[in-house]
């Protein structure tokens, strides 16, 4: 019966001090380096898109297309990228991916990159432009485009696998570079990652 | 006045007094819930008002944020406004996803309070239903689009691999289809000895097979949207996930006609046909359909109808007292509301609750009279028994007796509404659509699922609720002086805070029908002629334009009155006949 009275008189205090725990959490925003991985989930995260772009465009600049472009062209090479489709199951910013790309690719110095379809479209809209409006001076002629040599393309895909609250997620970014004038594949990457989540059944 | 007097007069009146606060409770407990006014506001055409009223009733960060995302996610889906709707389903899927972690305090609170006081989760059907509005709305988005068409229907694809690890998941838990057959291990007596021991309240058998444990309908879009990126591996998959739900049982359940498996059937044969591969399938298929047909090169149109709104869930109320001289606890149904209403309370409560099976009567035998007997089906006896006197000990007994209010759910008997949906191109009809999905059984089915435990956590809360306030009556001291005035209201307080969890996305369809057609490419303006039981007739029209090999579209249609919304994915003209 005592024991009764006591946990009678503790509960009130047990449910207020639950209370007053769960309503503490406040909202907070910190400044954070751009750089440093902020990883809230499993999801496909900025820096992903940037260890990924980075890895796989070192390994496509060590493979020896580069060197034998140079020799037999005596110019860089010019590349276009075609498309990323995400095959995934997360939604992924494939141009934040795409940009991060052409960023390493542009960094190494070892090749230029040529604008897609829909930029060139707008370039040449502009040029159409200065025709009419720009002086003889600044005009840019029509006609002088830079032609890609190489075609970049790719897939990013992942699995996953889950049971209960852990989830592990497997995501694949495979690349291929295409030569275009012979349509030989002089470059095919891939890298993976491997991420694992852990949730908890019970919380307060 | 005298202490003495008070009481007697309060115990005099009990009675009368609860019945009086149980009658208000009960009026407010039958008013409109916010988010099915919205839906009825956006039938009218009256989108603006709708969102605003689900603005003001639920909060984008309170218990009941997950239906602020889920119906304004909805409403936007309904205007066209796709890539909002897709931003707000998307903050609806991680609260779901982020409720898998159990509250301790959110639970201890709804212990004490009720389970309106805990975080909303949704529905088990409410996720794949989130990631195929979000694919329908990536797939109109690219139906709009002159550029990047491939990868909304990318963003589309990402959606049904979403949807498809969630289902693995339902699936690994429940078996699925897969295994219908009765467990082969079990001999005649443990068979015997199960069915003694099945749940409390609900007849044997009632709650068989109607466990959501698949869903051939998401697999059967998700086939068509791979189908349309021209993933044929993974539209073969997805197709015969689809069938195999359909054949082993998902049709049975949600009461879907054969038609729909035969075009699940028809569609597996032609991505098996284009893939190449699968000679002996084919032959299996084309056998089955009794089809000698070679794949077709026309373009194919898929129509998804979204029909009505889905049911609403309702409050029940039942009082619980002390049977002192039987030893049990009785529940008996406050019927309120229409004549409709009590209807449905009352069937609900014969149907899962009320002593109807043989044991119950045995068991209200041996324990009371043979009036309890014939009080069988209007009232549930939980008799004690031996454990009578430890009740009494832990003052369950005494908290009871003022009664106290337990409050459940239940859903209205499920009406067929619609005869039936046929499609026009131009003057002529083409074909007639099929049930392929039914959010109202769905709704129907988790509920009555749900139904047991749902007494049982109401009925253990309750009791909790009246012990503790009996506990804290005699600590203070309050027993010895207003023993009946203070039990009296904490009978109220209680009966205040115990209400049952009426929560739902209340903005779904109560079902979707579908038809697939060959068309050409073009232009065409279609109209859909849908016949209510009624004997009207709605008719929508819509011009669409068909670039594609497969295109999927999509269209909402309102009963009472349809909408007057233009979008390029819904019907904007329709008037009722």
């Amino acid at each position: 019966m005592k024991c009764n009275k006591t946990l009678l008189k503790l509960t009130p205090l047990f449910v207020a001090c639950t209370l007053a725990l769960s309503g503490c959490s406040s909202t907070k925003v910190q400044r954070v380096d751009a750089n440093q991985e902020v990883a809230l989930s499993d999801k496909w995260n900025a820096k992903d898109s940037q260890l990924v772009a980075e890895a796989m465009i070192n390994d496509m600049l060590s493979f020896p297309w580069v060197n034998d472009h140079l020799q037999r062209e005596g110019s860089k090479p010019a590349i276009i990228i075609q498309s990323v489709r995400n095959k995934s199951h997360q939604h992924i910013a494939v141009d934040t991916f795409l940009n991060d790309l052409k960023r390493s690719i542009l960094r190494s110095g070892q090749a230029d990159f040529v604008a897609n379809k829909d930029v060139r479209r707008e370039i040449r809209e502009e040029r159409k432009d200065q025709e009419l409006n720009s002086s003889l001076e600044t005009q840019n002629e029509m006609g002088q485009e830079y032609g890609a040599d190489y075609a970049l393309s790719g897939t990013i895909n992942s699995f996953v696998d889950e049971q209960g609250g852990d989830r592990a997620t497997f995501y694949q970014v495979d690349l291929r570079l295409i030569d275009m004038t012979t349509n030989r594949e002089v470059w095919n990457g891939q890298k993976k990652i491997q991420k694992l989540q852990e949730r908890s059944r019970f919380g307060f | 006045m005298d202490v003495n007097v008070l009481n007697n007069i309060v115990y005099k009146s009990h009675f009368a007094f609860l019945t009086i606060v149980y009658a208000f409770l009960l009026i407010g407990c039958q008013s409109t819930p916010a988010n099915k006014s919205a839906i009825l506001l956006a039938q009218q055409g009256q989108f603006e008002t709708a969102k605003q009223t689900i603005r003001s009733d639920y909060s984008a960060t309170g218990k009941s944020k997950l239906l602020h995302y889920l119906e304004l996610g909805m409403l936007n889906h309904l205007q066209g406004n796709y890539q909002l709707s897709n931003q707000l389903l998307d903050q609806a899927q991680q609260i779901i996803e982020e409720q898998y972690t159990i509250s301790i305090s959110e639970s201890a609170l709804a212990l004490l309070s009720g389970p309106s006081y805990t975080t909303y989760a949704g529905k088990i059907y409410h996720r794949p239903l989130i990631n195929f509005y979000k694919a329908l709305n990536y797939n109109a988005l690219a139906n709009q689009a002159s550029t990047g068409r491939q990868a909304l229907l990318d963003s589309a694809l990402v959606e049904m691999r979403q949807l498809d690890t969630y289902l693995i998941g339902i699936k690994d838990k429940s078996g699925g289809y897969d295994n219908e057959q009765e467990p082969s291990g079990l001999d005649n007596l443990t068979r015997q000895i199960n069915n003694l021991t099945r749940p409390l309240f609900a007849p044997n058998d009632l709650l068989k097979d109607i466990e959501y444990k698949d869903d051939a309908f998401a697999h059967y879009i998700s086939g068509i949207l791979f189908e349309r990126s021209g993933e044929l591996d993974a539209a073969r998959l997805q197709y015969q996930r689809s069938l195999q739900a359909f054949e082993n049982g998902f049709a049975k359940q949600y009461n879907i006609n054969g038609s729909i498996i035969t075009q699940v059937k028809t569609d597996l044969l032609r991505v098996m046909q284009a893939a190449g591969g699968y000679a002996n399938e084919v032959a299996k298929l084309k056998k089955a359909l009794k089809s000698d047909s070679t794949k077709s090169a026309q373009p194919i149109l898929n129509i998804l109808q979204n029909i009505g709104i889905g049911p609403q869930r309702k409050q029940f109320n039942l009082l619980l007292n002390i049977d002192e001289e039987a030893k049990a606890l009785v529940m008996t149904p406050i019927l309120w509301g229409t004549r409709q209403e009590q209807q449905a309370q009352m069937r609900w409560f014969q149907m899962l609750y009320a002593d109807t099976s043989l044991f119950d009567l045995i068991q209200n035998y041996a324990s009371g009279d043979i009036g309890d007997v014939a009080m069988g089906a209007l009232t549930k006896r939980i008799p004690l028994g031996p454990l009578w006197e430890d009740a009494v000990d832990l003052g369950l007994v005494s908290a009871l007796e003022y009664g106290s209010r337990i409050s459940v759910t239940y859903l209205e008997p499920v009406q067929k509404q619609i005869n039936h949906s046929e499609v026009w191109v131009g003057n002529q009809k083409v074909a007639t659509l099929n049930k392929i999905y039914s959010v109202s059984l769905l709704t129907l089915q988790d509920a009555l699922n749900n139904a047991n435990s749902e007494i049982q956590i109401a009925l253990a809360r309750e009791i909790v609720k009246a012990m503790t306030a009996q506990k804290a009556i005699s600590a203070t001291g309050l027993d010895a002086s207003f023993s009946g005035f203070a039990k009296l209201a904490t009978s109220v307080v209680n009966a205040v805070t115990a209400s049952a969890d009426l929560r739902q996305w209340q903005s779904l369809p109560a079902q979707i029908n579908y038809v697939q057609l060959p068309i050409t490419k073009g232009k065409h303006v279609i109209t859909l002629k849908t016949h209510l039981s009624s004997g009207q007739v709605i008719e929508q029209t819509e011009t669409i334009q068909i670039v594609d090999d497969i295109t999927l579209w999509h269209t909402r249609t309102f009963l009472n009155k349809v909408r007057a919304q233009t979008t390029d994915s819904t019907f904007f003209n329709g008037k009722l006949l």
